[in-house]
């Protein structure tokens, strides 16, 4: 019997429970003799705790601080620097300071409300002045090439903040289970939740318990956050010793959890008498708010997406990640591609404006094939297929004559395109170095395989594809293979739930254990399966010096927006959004299409149009949904999406990172477009009605 | 707090008489101003009068050249019925969610005196009056006098809105524009109802009003007047003077959802668009 094709879409398995509401959230669950616990907040952007003055609290109430932290008062992740309660200095709006936990719910806010701390207020920092982390790297010898340049051209661009706007806020339900930490709740990584546990708990291995529930959205806002409210809760469990339910309010989630950087990025091309770039130089700023967490690692991959789908022999390129008095910024789908991925996508195009050439040519004089040299100097070792790419967006676009159509000004109507990459895993050596994944396949005497791995389903899908991908590997019916909630009790740590990573190196692990699983099948027998990372052998990365490749593969996309703009209101009309992507191969090609319409929502109409988050004075203007605004059902363009098959020989049966590459690329294609609208040059995104206007009227 | 829900308008009235209530119709504005941690009881400031199930309040109805619209007829109501104003139809189409309007009321979106509120700004085009009880008292006002600025209104304590009377008229031409933060479900940075009727080629009745760039709805009868007997053609030579009359007026502020000089000039745009398209 010939197999079907693994793109085969297949009913998602958790749609009917999602669709009918049976699915149990973590607000769902209710414990017998459940207290709530409910932060109370900096209310300024920087200061020093004076003095914690606290009503009376009635029996059963108590308040949880940093006094009560038996081991380290920081949130484990990269850097120390961020304190579980803060102790002495507050730094941002929305900071949470304590906890007020008791019985009820109503007394509970009522004693929250009626805490006074007094502070001594400190002058906050904002801007992209003060640098926590700069990160270098260069190729070839940039100085030469701008020294000997015919011309240079230089441009800055930027991009404000956006807010996952996941329809489930943070949250956690915690209990002692006989002195065991056990906690359920909205995350994306249930090891990083451990980690940063026993190290605030001071705590053994065993005594900590992390368990997903089934999370409502995260886009990386439950990457590392939850770690922070994860620490809060045990440190209140261990006062309390009853069940607690810690589950954050919409406005509180968008005043205190982290959102994606804003960036300005300053780039710089050194063009030979060809006009050909022959040195690029960039400068990347993020700003960091108050705590660096991932920071780093966001402004690393922004970084090395410096020269996107083209090849520049000369590059140097220096990104800082800036400390201020805002909230702290952080994980979300893209992870500073997509701030890196505007600026060179609207950079390539005003270049070829300003030496008077044709984009589309000059676009594709530079663009990147097999063999070449990445901007950190590793090779580009698989298939590349951008050319058939951007002629199929093209044709099914029909964007040469409406490109040209729309040159003239009268017709208010642009078309643009972008062309991207993203990296798929972890920068670097970091699955090997840091990582170290393990997955684990388990099967009953009945014969039912069970996948163990802690990665997450927050609506991306691996619930069903995972299955699915072992499913066929096994030859087993579908129903046959579970994959319950990742709970640390039972699953190996498979890494977190981030970097586009979860099928190619999560997938890619589990279907190794399957064939092995497979050939060493036994009936009748409890059988287990274990897989362990391992880096191909050609990678070598210098993580010091950001040389070498950073990743192991890379997917390849191509957004094609056409837009129409009104000369009264100046508002958006994105009619219709094409695009191309090479993902390897497609596991379920209904959850990739799935991917490509939310990753546009998100990133053409959101980051590129939409959504707007500003701060006054530390203070974000935009605090709830009602002023927050992202796109609803009318404001989806049409959308037409074609994936191509290009595998990957290291991935599940070709599959790369998808997740995120349908996002990144969102934001030049529809800048560009009102570019061509407009006839003026953008440089910053979200491109509001507000900015347009203000283009139109300044130039 | 006490939380009052009264059987009959009357006993509804004789509530009103003890002292200053939230009057909750359909709530969509007062549970989102009042509201508590999830699971906890809304934050009512005063006791709270429920007249959302008081049937005797919601009503259409159509006499001679008046609609009567009843204090609790939802927008999905007005919506469906066959007398509503066109105008007012195109905006509840673009008003809230379909979930919302099945239970908002135009009386509460006259009540919060939001200067953004859109079905405001068509009763103020429309010149509607609002009709208001007490257990002692009947009194109507205009539109513009039931609003005194932004969450504020002449309503005395004691007083509720009985119900909306809106003149119906025939327009020639008609335009609602709301400009929001996207195209559905956002609260207006900008909102605009222009509408005209004409004798032949000659404008007999210009109505043009703007919400959410000052402290009301702004809609100026002085103006209007002044263009009244022109040709649409002569109007349209004077696009740019009657833009320019306007200006004094559109006076919006800086917020969370626009900017004051991006609010200024689109109002000003889409009166001299408006004009254009006579
Ligand atoms: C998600 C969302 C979207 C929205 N979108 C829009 C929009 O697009 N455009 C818009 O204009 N509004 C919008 N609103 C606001 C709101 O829906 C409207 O203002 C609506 O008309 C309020 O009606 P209600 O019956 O719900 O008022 P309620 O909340 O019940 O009352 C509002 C106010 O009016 C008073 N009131 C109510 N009835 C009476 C009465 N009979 N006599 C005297 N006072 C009374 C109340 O005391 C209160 O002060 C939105 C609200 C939400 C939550």
């Amino acid at each position: 019997m010939k197999k079907q094709d693994i793109s085969r879409s297949i009913e998602k398995v958790d749609s009917r429970e999602k669709i009918s509401g049976a699915a149990a959230f973590t607000s769902d669950i209710k414990l017998d003799g459940m207290h709530y616990a409910k932060s109370v907040r900096s209310p300024i952007p920087r200061g020093r705790i004076k003095q914690v003055n606290l009503p009376s609290l009635p029996k059963g109430y108590v308040v949880v601080d940093h006094r009560d932290i038996p081991g380290e008062n920081v949130v484990k992740m990269i850097h120390d620097d961020w304190p579980v309660f803060p102790k002495t200095e507050v730094a941002y709006i929305g900071e949470p300071i304590l906890l007020v936990v008791g019985p009820d719910k109503e007394k509970v806010a009522e004693l929250a409300d009626a805490v006074e701390i007094e502070f001594e207020e400190l002058e906050p920092t904002f801007g992209f002045t003060n640098s926590a982390i700069d990160l270098h790297y260069d190729k070839g010898d940039p100085d030469r090439a701008f020294e000997t340049a015919a011309r240079t051209v230089s441009y800055e661009y930027e991009t404000g903040y956006q807010d996952q706007a996941y329809i489930e806020p943070q949250g956690f339900v915690g209990y002692l289970d006989e002195g065991t930490y056990t906690l359920v709740g909205s995350i994306q990584c249930p090891y990083y939740v451990k980690n940063a546990v026993l190290a605030t708990m001071a705590a053994d291995e065993d005594d900590v318990r992390v368990i997903q529930a089934p999370v409502g959205g995260a886009f990386g806002g439950k990457e590392e956050f939850p770690s922070l409210t994860a620490t809060q809760l045990a440190v209140a469990l261990r006062k309390v010793q009853k069940p607690i339910k810690f589950i954050y309010e919409r406005e509180e989630d968008m005043i205190a959890t982290t959102k994606r950087h804003p960036s300005k990025v300053r780039m710089e091309a050194a063009l030979d008498e060809n006009n050909n770039i022959q040195g690029l130089r960039a400068h990347v700023g993020l700003d960091g708010g108050a705590y660096l967490g991932l920071s780093g690692v966001v402004l690393s991959r922004g970084m090395l997406a410096a020269t996107n789908a083209y090849t520049i022999d000369n590059v140097w390129v220096d990104g800082d990640v800036y400390v201020t008095n805002t909230v702290p910024n952080g994980a979300f789908r893209g992870f500073g591609a997509p701030q890196m991925i505007f600026a060179i996508e609207m950079f390539i195009h005003h270049v070829a404006k300003e030496v008077g050439e044709d984009t589309y040519t000059f676009r594709t004089r530079h663009q990147v094939s097999q063999g070449d040299l990445t901007s950190t100097g590793g090779v580009y070792r698989d298939p590349i297929i951008l050319d058939e790419m951007s002629k199929k967006a093209e044709e099914i676009s029909d964007y040469h004559r409406k490109r040209k159509e729309y040159e003239d000004p009268d017709t208010f109507k642009g078309i643009g395109m972008s062309w991207f990459l993203h990296g798929c895993g972890f920068t670097g050596s970091g699955e090997q170095e840091k990582i170290k994944a393990r997955v684990k396949l388990k099967k009953d005497a009945d014969g039912t395989v069970r996948i163990l791995v802690a990665a997450v389903d927050m609506g991306q899908g691996p619930k069903t594809t995972f299955r699915k991908l072992v499913a066929d590997v096994l030859d087993l019916p579908l129903e046959q293979v579970l994959f319950p909630y990742p709970d640390t009790r039972y699953v190996p740590d498979s890494g977190p739930t981030v970097a586009s990573r979860t099928m190619m190196v999560v997938g890619g692990l589990l279907a190794r254990a399957a064939k092995d699983l497979k050939e060493s099948w036994r009936e009748g027998e409890v059988q287990e399966a274990m897989q362990r990372y391992k880096q191909p052998d050609y990678i070598e990365w210098d993580q010091d010096r950001m040389k070498g490749d950073a990743y192991p593969a890379y997917s390849w996309g191509v957004n094609v927006v056409e837009v129409e703009v009104s000369k009264v209101t100046y508002e958006v009309d994105i009619k219709h959004v094409w695009s191309v992507y090479d993902l390897g191969k497609a596991i379920d090609e209904r959850i990739v299409l799935g991917q490509a319409d939310g990753g546009q929502a998100q990133g053409v109409v959101g980051l590129g149009y939409l959504e707007v988050m500003e701060h006054e004075g530390g203070a974000l203007k935009q605090k709830n949904l009602t002023d927050y605004i992202i796109p609803t059902a009318v404001d989806m363009p049409k959308t037409e999406n074609h994936i191509m098959d290009n595998p990957y020989p290291l991935g599940p049966y070709g599959a790369k990172g998808v997740g995120e590459l349908t996002l990144v690329g969102g934001p030049p294609a529809v800048a560009l477009a009102i570019e061509q609208a407009i006839g003026r040059r953008v440089r910053k995104a979200p491109v509001t009605p507000e900015y347009i206007m203000e283009l139109i009227h300044n130039g | 707090m006490r939380h009052i829900i009264p059987k009959t308008y009357r006993e509804a009235l004789e509530h009103l008489k003890s002292g200053s209530l939230h009057i909750l119709a359909g709530g969509t504005d007062l549970m989102v101003q009042n509201r508590a941690w999830s699971e906890t009881p809304v934050a009512f400031k005063k006791d709270t009068l429920y007249v959302y199930n008081l049937e005797e309040l919601r009503y259409i109805e159509r006499e001679g050249d008046m609609l009567h619209v009843g204090a609790l007829a939802s927008y999905d109501m007005l919506e469906r019925h066959p007398d509503t104003p066109s105008a007012l139809k195109r905006c509840i189409a673009l008003l809230a969610s379909p979930g919302l309007r099945r239970v908002a009321t135009l009386a509460g979106n006259i009540g919060n005196a939001s200067p953004a509120a859109d079905g405001v700004l068509v009763l103020y085009a429309l010149d509607a009056r609002v009709v208001l009880d007490s257990a002692d008292a009947t009194r109507e006002i205009p539109i513009e006098e039931a609003i005194t600025g932004p969450g504020r209104t002449a309503f005395e304590d004691g007083e509720m809105i009985r119900e909306i009377r809106i003149p119906l008229e025939d327009f020639d031409s008609e335009r609602f524009k709301k400009v929001g933060g996207r195209k559905a479900d956002a609260i207006s940075k900008v909102s605009f109802l222009g509408a005209a009727a004409f004798d032949g080629d000659v404008i007999k009745d210009l109505r043009l009003a703007l919400g959410a760039v000052n402290t009301t709805v702004v809609r100026r009868r002085e103006i209007e007047a002044q263009y009244q007997g022109l040709t649409a053609a002569d109007l349209k030579a004077r696009s740019q003077e009657i833009r320019e009359a306007y200006a004094p007026y559109v006076r919006p502020i800086d917020d969370q959802r626009s900017t004051a000089t991006y609010r200024r000039q689109v109002a000003l745009n889409l009166i001299e668009d408006y004009i254009h398209s006579l």
